[in-house]
């Protein structure tokens, strides 16, 4: 009998036929596409509900399904399928959240009269196809071509109103920078390959034996260097660099400082749009990255710690700036690079579980607050700025209460889904810096100071967009009469709004704790069996990872407050205060009939924050003031002596061609002279030279 | 018995008459009694040489070379002729128009 994993590769095909549906027939379809995309990621939702159940049955998958290049005695290249938990659960997410996104994309795109409407569902086609691809690529090779498939169709789904100005430079500079990021992951990749080729045949892949996290494990942990080639460096100095590079590729999609300024940009894209990109598949992708191939990144101290400290500064920086933003998609823009900054700052300090239940939640909630902005967007005919709003909570109920269920995760407000999973990430950042030694147990608290001061901000800008939004008096006519939105915006609203606020019961550390109950699903369902199984097979399971953790990443825990119950709950409380100082403090300057700009008390702070600490500003300087010069300074030493050694040499053969062809005189008599005289000349050189005379 | 080496004598002989013939004459169809000379320069020779090793293939060689002859001269009348319609000469320094 087939087995669900015998129908896994339908996960991602089913978005990618109706990518093909949408493109080549759209035009013919009564929604123009949109039923061919509900229908394969209802599909594949399903599909991939039945591979969860079959993981959870103890079960596993980790086969190439095409190879397209193998050598002899050399690596082989192929594309293959790997499902374990992890991989398990991001299926579900993606393809959930997409299936939203599309049945929202009716109300938003359809409703709203848009054209060009096959290309958009074929966009989001595409976009689900190569991110469910990404996620259960079975090495790294697979999982580079479908990263970078993302990064088209967030081009091409952030340009999609090309016709106006922003779009497609918002669309161009999301390429572009991701794309810097990318060079280095292209760089990490073939750097994979050359390093592990000698000792396996699957130099690539995430997981089982012969793959690179395994290898690099045996390397630092016997010596079995034989085969690995670290181009004369000592083996972790070498894992943690090519770590390093494929981390860049990470902060490109994951948008961490300094890259990330390609993300409040891509709000030109459709608001739906913005929820997939947001919530489950481009920057999701970055972090999910780490996560994939946590056992290579857990080996090396230096690695961690640098995304730790790279996770928890852009938590806090982007907080900072998403505290002043006048529109509703910009704020919610930067809590998005923010909260994808906890994950890295869970990912380096070893909170392995943290992140992945962050990024499960964030997905929900993120997702909804996108979708919850949209239907405002709607309701305000396209006005997206938040002063021209208020008063919404009466008019759009659906949308307001389950917004506001989002806005309770997003800012960490026992006990909906955010509170959960950022105070582990905390937690973990936490007892983590106390453990470890020296310098890494710096990083990590420092990180951890960053990671809760963002909390406040987080709680603040969260609750002064609800209140700004949906609050008080109306402040504009469209305020005052809003556009209706319909089922299939409100459908996708309310499943939401209920997940974000339960999803955060699947991995309750802090009740679990203190009642003692097994209520922790998510770390039972990433663990694996305690012996033999999975984990020992694809060595992908939290068991391990624990273990390199502690050996070979010099992570470990220790409790400073009063034992682990203690940390524990004086982490949360502390956590959940702050964000709720945040929240009151919204409450207090927003929550009345006619909020006034309170941020232009800041001064010169509010135009640092405005012009987002003038990172666009340094980034085009160096685009201009420095690529730019490097650039000319190469295309003249290019034209100039490359290209003038090549003409110079060209020019020496044409002159001679034009003396030396003189000689042809075309007089046939001339030609005979030439071979005469040739013919003596050459007798009488033998003559001479055979010694005839 | 006449030595071979007259026969060569006159083999060179025939070969520089050919050559100066080729070489100074205007005239195409002089040019061509020429070639004429200088291949039958090289016939006298096969002749002569098979005649001092008593073996026949050096005469049965002129044969084909004759033959050849023959055949070459219908090719060079074909030329001069086609000189003739096009440059109303038959004088092979005014033919220059195959060159660069």
């Amino acid at each position: 009998m087939a087995g669900a994993f015998d129908f896994a590769p339908a996960i991602a095909l089913l978005p990618f036929v109706s990518f093909l549906v949408a493109l080549f027939a759209g035009q013919y379809l009564p929604k123009r596409g949109a039923l061919a995309g509900i229908a394969a990621t209802a599909g594949s939702f399903l599909l991939s509900a039945w591979v969860a159940i079959t993981v959870a049955g103890g079960e596993t998958y980790n086969e190439a399904l095409y190879t397209f290049t193998a050598g002899l005695d050399a690596f082989e290249l192929h594309l293959g399928l790997l499902i374990d938990p992890l991989t398990a659960l991001m299926l579900l997410i993606v393809t959930l959240i997409s299936l939203l996104v599309h049945v929202f994309s009716l109300g938003y795109m359809n409703d709203e009269g848009e054209t060009g409407l096959p290309r958009y569902y074929a966009g989001l086609g595409l976009f689900t196809a190569s991110m469910l691809a990404f996620v259960y690529s079975d090495n790294i090779l697979m999982a580079f071509m479908f990263f970078e498939l993302v990064g088209l169709c967030s081009y091409l789904l952030i340009g999609f109103h090309f016709r106006e100005k922003a779009p497609p430079s918002a669309a161009k500079k999301a390429f572009l920078v991701t794309r810097f990021g990318d060079y280095f992951f292209l760089i990490g990749v073939v750097a994979i390959f050359v390093t592990f080729a000698g000792a396996t045949r699957t130099p690539g892949a995430f997981a089982g034996e012969g793959s690179f996290p395994v290898l690099a494990e045996h390397a630092l942990a016997d010596g079995a260097t034989e085969g690995l080639n670290t181009l004369g460096f000592e083996p972790d100095t070498w894992f943690t660099i090519l770590g390093l590079l494929v981390l860049g590729g990470v902060m490109g999609k994951s948008a961490q400082f300094p890259l990330h300024t390609w993300l409040p940009d891509a709000m030109e894209g459709p608001t739906p749009v913005s929820a997939l990109i947001h919530a489950a598949t481009m920057v999701a992708a970055g972090v999910y990255l780490v996560a994939r191939m946590y056992g290579f990144y857990a080996l090396s101290p230096t690695a961690l710690a640098i995304v730790a400290l790279i996770g928890g500064f852009t938590a806090l920086f982007a907080a900072t700036m998403g505290v002043v933003k006048q529109e509703l998609k910009q704020v919610l823009a930067y809590s998005t690079i923010s909260q994808y900054g906890y994950m890295m700052l869970a990912l380096g300090s070893g909170g392995y579980i943290a992140a992945v239940f962050h990024l499960t939640t964030h997905a929900v909630f993120k997702a909804l607050l996108f979708l919850g902005a949209g239907s405002v967007i709607i309701a305000m005919h396209h006005e997206e700025n938040m002063w021209e709003m208020g008063g919404l909570k009466d008019k759009m109920p659906v949308t307001y209460w389950s917004f506001l269920s989002g806005s309770l995760a997003l800012a960490g407000i026992v006990p909906f889904a955010g509170f959960w999973s950022k105070d582990e990430v905390l937690f973990e950042a936490l007892i983590h810096g106390f453990g470890s030694e020296g310098g890494l147990g710096t990083a990590f608290l420092l990180a951890y100071a960053m990671g809760l001061l963002a909390v406040f901000f987080t709680g603040f800008y969260t609750f002064r967009m609800v209140f700004l939004t949906f609050h008080g008096e109306p402040r504009t006519e469209t305020a005052r009469k809003p556009h209706g939105v319909r089922w299939n915006v409100k459908g996708p609203l309310a499943v939401l709004g209920v997940l974000a606020a339960i999803v955060g019961f699947i991995n309750m550390a802090p009740v679990r704790q203190l009642t003692g109950a097994h209520i922790d699903f998510l770390h039972t369902w990433l663990n694996g069996p305690e012996e033999g199984g999975w984990p020992a097979e694809l060595s992908t399971g939290l068991h391990h990872y624990e273990e390199v953790l502690h050996d070979f990443g010099l992570v470990s825990a220790s409790y400073p407050l009063g034992g682990e119950t203690g940390t524990l709950l004086v982490s949360a409380a502390l956590s959940l205060g702050l964000a709720l100082a945040g929240v009151l403090a919204a409450r207090s300057l927003y929550a009345v009939p006619e909020p006034v700009e309170h941020t232009d008390e800041l001064g010169s702070i509010k135009t640092l924050l405005m012009h987002n600490y003038y990172q666009d500003e340094y980034q085009v300087w160096l685009a201009t003031g420095v690529t730019y010069p490097i650039a000319r300074a190469a295309d003249k030493f290019d034209q100039g002596v490359v290209d003038g050694v090549v003409n110079g040499i060209s020019s020496v053969s044409l002159f001679t061609g034009s003396r030396v062809r003189r000689i042809q005189t075309g007089v046939v008599s001339n030609y005979a002279a030439f071979i005469t005289i040739a013919l003596v000349v050459l007798l009488v050189v033998f003559g001479v030279a055979g010694g005839w005379f | 018995m006449i030595p071979t080496q007259y026969y060569l004598l006159l083999s060179a002989a025939i070969f520089c008459i050919g050559v100066f013939g080729v070489l100074t004459r205007r005239n195409a169809l002089i040019f061509l009694m020429s070639v004429e000379l200088i291949l039958n320069a090289a016939n006298i020779n096969l002749v002569a040489f098979s005649f001092q090793h008593g073996n026949l293939s050096g005469q049965v060689f002129s044969l084909f070379t004759m033959g050849i002859a023959a055949a070459e001269v219908a090719v060079g009348l074909g030329i001069v002729l086609v000189l003739y319609r096009n440059f109303s000469d038959v004088d092979i320094t005014e033919a220059t128009t195959m060159r660069w």
